[in-house]
C-alpha cells in the first residue's frame, strides 16, 4: 500500500462510525475487528512458527469466560478483567507450549484439538463455575469513568484500539530477533537448533503471546455480546480463524487483517444476498474457489501482482 | 462384572467403526499429507448413499452398502483429481483449507438436498438382542463389527499383498524412485484418496444403519478419526485399527465409570497423555506402510 | 392557455403520484422476523417451526392480511450458534426494520438475542425455549408462548400417582433444556414423595448412550424420564431395548414426535408416555378442535411429514400471536406492537394464548399458559394414556 493510501485508510478507519450510519454494518465491523485480533494471534503460531494450532478457540473461550466471570462474580472493572483474561489464556498457552515440547506437525495439532475439546466439555459440565449450558448472561459493558461503552460507536473505537495494538505488537515481535527465530524455526528447525536457537523457549513464547492475544479477543467479545456460553468453544470458530489466516495470507502481517474483514463480511453479505438455504453452501464453494485460484492467500497474491506490474 | 462386560462389548462395536474411519484417514493424512477435514463428509455421504439406494432405488441392504462404498470412492477420486492434484505443490495449509471448503459445501449441500430431518436406514436384521451370558448385543451391531473387521482385513491385504498396494507403499516412501520405476504417481494418489474415502463411506453406511442419518453426523466422526490416526501413528494401518478399538473401549469405560458428561473428554485426555509420553503414537514399533 | 394546461397537468401528475405513493405504502407488506436453527443438529425442529410459521402467514394473507397489508416472513438461520442468533436479530431489526421477531428455538440462542431486543426496542415471541431465566431476567420485550420446564412439570403433577411412579431416573441432553427439565421435574416428583435415583446426561450430538443406560439399569428405578430431541430418544429407546432395560419411559419437552418414534424405534417405543403440547392424532380433542384439524389438514396438503406437527404448530402460534398484536396496534411500530402483545387474547393451535406478567417488577416479560397433554404409544399407535382411557 502506498503511503497516501495508508493515510487515507487510517482516516477512514478513525472516522468510520460517522460515515457508516447503519448500526448493523457497525456490528459487522466490530465482529470483524474481534476476529482480526484472533487471526493475528493464530498467525503468530501458524504463519511464523509454522505450528498449526487447531484449538485456538480454547484460548478465545478461556478469555471470554475469564473476563465474564471476573466482572460478574468478582465485580472487577472491565479494564482489569481484560488483562486478566489475556493472562489466563496466556497461561493456557504456556501449558500447551510446554506440553507440545516434543511434538511437531500433526501431533501438535492433535494436542491442541484435544485440549480445546477438554476445555469445552469442562465449560459445559462444571456448572458451579461456568453455569454450564445456560451460559452467563448480563455481562456488563465496559465503563470509562462516567461513560458506558455500551454504544456501538464507542465499542468500535475500543476494538479498533485493540486491533491496532495487536498489529503493532505482532509487527514488533516479528521484526525483532525473536521474530527471526520464529521464522528460523519454521523453515528449518534442526538447522535453527544447531546455530543455537533455543527452540523450546521460542515455541513456548509464541504460544503464550498468541494465546494471550486470543484471550484478549475473547474478553472483547464477551463484553460486546454480553452473553457467554459454551458455544464459544465451537470448532467452527477455530475453523473460521484458520480460514482467515490462510486465505488472507499466512506469514504476512496484513493477511490476517484482510482475511478477518473478508470472512466476517462475506457470510453476512451472503445472508443478505441469498436465502438461508444457500448461504453456507455458497460460502463453502466460494472458499474452495478462492483457495484454488489464490493458493498462497490474498495478500501474497496482491504483492506478487504489484511486483509484476 | 456384568456391567463391565457390557461396557466392553459396546466399546468394541463402536471401536470397530472408529478403526474403519481411522484407516481411511491414516492413508490420506499420514501418507498423502492432506489434512482432510472433509473426511467426515465422505462418512456422511456413505450413509446418505445407502439411504438413497435402499429407499429410492429399492436395492437390498447389502447392495446398498456396496453402493455407498462405490459412491465414496467415486467422489473421493473426483475430489483428488480436481482439487488436490492441482494444489499438490502448495503447502499443507492450503490443501487443508480447500478441504475445509469442501467440508462446508458438502454438508450444506446435503442439508439442501435431504433437509435436516434425521433418517433411518432400514435393515433386515431382527431387533431382539442376542443374549450371550450377562451381555446383550443387537444382531445388527454384530454384523457391523464383522463387516468392519472384514474391510479392515481386506485393506491390510490390499496394501501388503497386491501390486497396487506395493505401488502405494513405494510412492509414499520415495516418490522419485517410484516414478523412475514406472509407478504412475498421480494415479496412486487418486487411488489412495479414493480408497480412504470409500472406507469412510463404508463406516458411514454401517453406523448410519445403527444410529441415524443427518447432515452434521460427520463432524464428530472427523475428529475421532484424527484421534485414531495419531494414536496409531501416521500411515500405520494396524496401528489405526488398534487405536480405533482402544478409543471405543476407553470412551465406553470412561462414560460408564467416570462421568457420562465427560465421555468425549476421556478420549481427549488419553490422546494428550499418549502424545506426551509416546509422541510417535502407541504402536510406533509395529509395522508401518512407509 | 398552455400555461393553465401545464399547471393542470402538473397538479394531475402530482396528485397521481401522491395517490400512488399512498397506495404503495398501504400495500407495503408487514415483515415479521423468524430466527430458527435451520442447519446443524436440530435442523429438523427448526424447519418444522418454519413450516408452521409459513402456514400461519398464508392463512393470514388469504384472509386479507393484517389491516389490509400482506404479511411477509423474513427467515434467518441461527445455525444453533448464539453468535449467529444475535447477528440475525441485529440484521432483522436494523436492516429489515421488522416490528417483531419469533425465535430462537434453543434457550442459548434466545438469551443471546435478548440484549438486541432491549437495545433497539423490538419485541420477540419465544415459541420453544424452556429455560426459566428467559422470562425472569427482566426483559420487557420478551413474550413466551411455550412452557418453561416448571410449568411442564406442574402439568404432569396430576398424573404422577396414576402413573404409579415410585422411583425415577433421569436421562437428559446436556443443555439448559435438559438440565432445567431434570431440575423442574425432580423438584415436582420429590414433593410427591417419589425417590429420585440417577441423573445422566449426554451431549447433543451423542449417538451412543449405552454407557448411561447401563448405569441407569444398575440404579434400579421403575421409571425413566427422558428429555431430548426425537433423534436421540429413538436411539435411547433402541439401545434400552438392546440392554433389556424394562421400565416405564416418560419423555418431556414436547420434542419427542411420537409418530417418528413409532416409525424409527418400532417396538422399542411401545408403552412409552410423552408430554406433548399438540395432539395431531386427535385434533378434535384440542381446545379449538376445528383450528387444530384445519392445521393438520393443511400440513398434510403441503406434503410436510406428519412427525413434524408436534413442533410445527409452534411456528403457527408464534406468527399468529405477532399478527394479532400488530392488528391490535393498528400499525407496525415495534413499541406499539409490544404494548399490544399484552392485550392479545387469541386461540392458537395449542390453546388460548394470553400473557401474564413474569419476572422482576417494572420490567416484566410476558408468559402465556399453554396447554399440556400426555399421550402414550400402545400397539404401535399414539393414544391417550391407559390411565386416562378408563375415564
Amino acid at each position: 500500500m502506498t503511503r497516501a493510501g495508508r493515510h487515507v485508510a487510517a482516516l477512514l478507519a478513525l472516522t468510520l462510525p460517522f460515515w457508516l450510519a447503519s448500526p448493523y454494518f457497525l456490528h459487522v465491523v466490530i465482529m470483524a475487528g474481534i476476529f482480526a485480533v484472533l487471526a493475528l494471534s493464530l498467525n503468530l503460531l501458524l504463519g511464523y512458527t509454522g505450528q498449526l494450532s487447531l484449538g485456538h478457540a480454547a484460548f478465545f473461550g478461556i478469555g471470554a469466560y475469564t473476563s465474564a466471570l471476573l466482572t460478574l462474580r468478582l465485580e472487577w472493572s472491565f479494564w482489569a478483567a481484560l488483562p486478566g483474561a489475556a493472562a489466563a489464556a496466556g497461561l493456557a498457552g504456556w501449558f500447551i507450549g510446554r506440553l507440545a515440547l516434543k511434538l511437531r506437525g500433526a501431533y501438535f495439532v492433535l494436542v491442541t484439538i484435544s485440549f480445546a475439546g477438554v476445555i469445552s466439555l469442562v465449560s459445559i459440565n462444571w456448572m458451579d463455575l461456568t453455569n454450564g449450558p445456560l451460559g452467563l448472561p448480563g455481562v456488563p459493558a465496559p465503563e470509562l469513568g462516567p461513560w458506558s461503552l455500551r454504544t456501538k460507536g464507542a465499542y468500535y473505537y475500543l476494538v479498533l484500539a485493540a486491533v491496532g495494538l495487536s498489529y503493532l505488537a505482532c509487527r514488533r515481535l516479528v521484526r525483532s530477533r525473536i521474530g527471526r527465530a520464529f521464522v528460523a524455526l519454521r523453515e528449518n528447525e534442526s538447522l535453527a537448533e544447531s546455530v543455537g536457537v533455543d527452540v523450546t523457549h521460542y515455541l513456548v513464547l509464541a504460544a503464550v503471546v498468541s494465546a494471550a492475544l486470543a484471550g484478549m479477543a475473547g474478553s472483547l467479545y464477551a463484553h460486546y455480546t454480553r452473553f457467554v456460553s459454551p458455544e464459544v468453544f465451537l470448532f467452527t470458530y477455530t475453523v473460521t480463524m484458520v480460514i482467515m489466516v490462510v486465505a488472507g495470507g499466512k506469514g504476512t502481517l496484513a493477511g490476517p487483517l484482510v482475511g478477518a474483514v473478508l470472512f466476517t463480511v462475506l457470510p453476512e453479505a451472503l445472508r443478505a444476498a441469498t436465502s438461508w438455504q444457500w448461504q453456507m453452501l455458497a460460502y463453502g464453494v466460494l472458499l474452495v474457489l478462492l483457495v484454488f485460484f489464490l493458493p498462497r492467500g490474498i495478500v501474497p497474491a496482491l504483492s506478487a501482482l504489484r511486483r509484476r506490474s | 462384572m456384568a456391567e463391565l462386560l457390557q461396557h466392553l462389548v459396546n466399546g468394541l462395536v463402536l471401536g470397530g467403526t472408529y478403526a474403519l474411519l481411522g484407516i481411511g484417514l491414516t492413508l490420506i493424512f499420514g501418507l498423502m499429507n492432506v489434512v482432510n477435514f472433509a473426511h467426515g463428509e465422505f462418512y456422511t455421504l456413505g450413509a446418505y448413499a445407502a439411504f438413497a439406494a435402499l429407499g429410492l432405488a429399492g436395492l437390498n441392504f447389502f447392495l446398498a452398502l456396496l453402493g455407498a462404498i462405490a459412491a465414496g470412492a467415486l467422489l473421493g477420486a473426483l475430489c483428488e483429481v480436481s482439487l488436490l492434484r492441482p494444489l499438490r505443490r502448495e503447502s499443507i495449509d492450503t490443501t487443508m483449507l480447500v478441504m475445509i471448503g469442501v467440508w462446508i459445501a458438502m454438508q450444506n449441500g446435503e442439508l439442501l438436498v435431504w433437509g435436516g430431518v434425521a433418517q433411518s436406514i432400514p435393515h433386515p436384521f431382527p431387533t431382539a438382542p442376542l443374549v450371550l451370558g450377562p451381555v446383550s448385543v443387537a444382531p445388527l451391531r454384530l454384523f457391523v463389527l464383522l463387516v468392519a473387521a472384514a474391510l479392515i482385513a481386506a485393506s491390510y491385504l490390499l496394501i501388503q499383498r497386491t501390486k497396487l498396494g506395493r505401488a502405494m507403499r513405494a510412492t509414499f516412501q520415495d516418490a522419485e524412485t517410484a516414478a523412475l520405476m514406472g509407478v504412475r504417481i498421480e494415479r496412486i494418489h487418486t487411488a489412495t484418496f479414493a480408497f480412504g474415502a470409500a472406507l469412510a463411506a463404508a463406516a458411514g453406511a454401517l453406523l448410519g444403519s445403527i444410529f441415524l442419518v443427518y447432515p452434521s453426523m460427520g463432524d464428530l466422526a472427523s475428529l475421532k478419526a484424527f484421534s485414531v490416526v495419531i494414536l496409531g501413528g501416521l500411515g500405520n494401518v494396524p496401528g489405526a485399527t488398534l487405536g480405533g478399538l482402544l478409543l471405543g473401549v476407553v470412551e465406553e469405560l470412561g462414560a460408564g465409570y467416570v462421568s457420562s458428561g465427560y465421555r468425549d473428554a476421556v478420549g481427549f485426555v488419553i490422546i494428550i497423555v499418549v502424545l506426551v509420553l509416546r509422541p510417535a503414537g502407541l504402536f510406533a514399533r509395529s509395522e508401518r506402510i512407509g | 392557455m398552455p400555461k393553465r394546461r401545464a399547471v393542470f397537468l402538473t397538479v394531475l401528475v402530482v396528485a397521481a403520484l401522491m395517490a400512488a405513493t399512498a397506495l404503495v405504502e398501504a400495500q407495503a407488506p408487514i415483515k415479521i422476523g423468524v430466527i430458527e436453527p435451520l442447519s446443524g443438529p436440530v435442523a429438523a425442529s427448526g424447519n418444522y417451526v418454519r413450516m408452521g410459521a409459513e402456514i400461519a402467514r398464508d392463512w393470514i394473507n388469504s384472509r386479507g392480511g393484517i389491516n389490509g397489508r400482506k404479511v411477509e416472513l423474513l427467515i434467518e438461520d441461527n445455525k444453533s450458534d448464539p453468535k449467529e442468533a444475535a447477528s440475525a436479530a441485529e440484521k432483522l431489526i436494523v436492516r429489515d426494520k421488522v416490528p417483531a421477531i419469533m425465535g430462537a428455538w434453543g434457550s442459548s440462542m434466545t438469551l443471546a438475542a435478548m440484549p438486541k431486543l432491549e437495545e433497539y426496542g423490538v419485541p420477540m415471541v419465544v415459541e420453544t425455549s424452556s429455560a426459566a431465566t428467559i422470562t425472569k431476567r427482566g426483559n420487557p420485550w420478551i413474550f413466551r408462548i411455550s412452557p418453561p420446564s416448571e410449568m411442564e412439570a406442574l402439568g404432569l403433577e396430576q398424573y404422577v400417582d396414576k402413573l404409579g411412579v415410585k422411583r425415577v431416573d433421569f436421562l437428559a441432553v446436556n443443555t439448559d433444556w435438559g438440565r432445567g427439565s431434570i431440575g423442574a421435574f425432580g423438584d415436582m416428583l420429590k414433593k410427591k414423595g417419589v425417590a429420585v435415583g440417577a441423573a445422566e446426561f449426554m451431549e447433543q450430538s451423542a449417538t451412543d448412550m449405552n454407557a448411561q443406560l447401563t448405569k441407569i439399569k444398575a440404579a434400579g428405578g421403575d421409571t425413566l424420564f427422558v428429555t431430548t430431541a426425537v433423534e436421540q430418544i429413538t436411539l435411547i429407546m433402541k439401545q434400552a431395548q438392546e440392554q433389556r432395560l424394562a421400565r416405564k419411559i416418560v419423555t418431556t419437552g414436547g420434542s419427542s414426535s411420537p409418530t417418528q418414534l413409532i416409525k424409527q424405534a418400532g417396538a422399542a417405543a411401545e408403552g412409552s408416555y410423552h408430554i406433548v403440547f399438540f395432539m395431531p392424532w386427535f385434533p378434535e380433542a384440542m381446545p379449538d378442535g376445528k383450528l387444530a384439524k384445519a392445521f393438520v389438514d393443511e400440513w398434510a396438503k403441503r406434503g410436510h411429514p406428519f412427525e413434524g406437527l408436534t413442533e410445527g404448530f409452534r411456528g403457527h402460534d408464534g406468527v399468529a400471536t405477532i399478527a394479532e398484536a400488530i392488528r391490535l396496534a393498528g400499525n407496525d411500530d415495534p413499541k406499539a406492537v409490544r404494548d399490544a402483545l399484552w392485550r392479545v387474547s387469541l386461540m392458537g393451535v395449542n390453546g388460548p394464548i394470553k400473557f401474564e406478567k413474569d419476572g422482576p417488577a417494572g420490567k416484566e416479560s410476558g408468559q402465556s399458559r399453554p396447554s399440556i397433554f400426555v399421550v402414550q404409544i400402545r400397539d404401535g399407535k399414539v393414544t391417550l394414556p391407559d390411565f386416562l382411557a378408563k375415564k
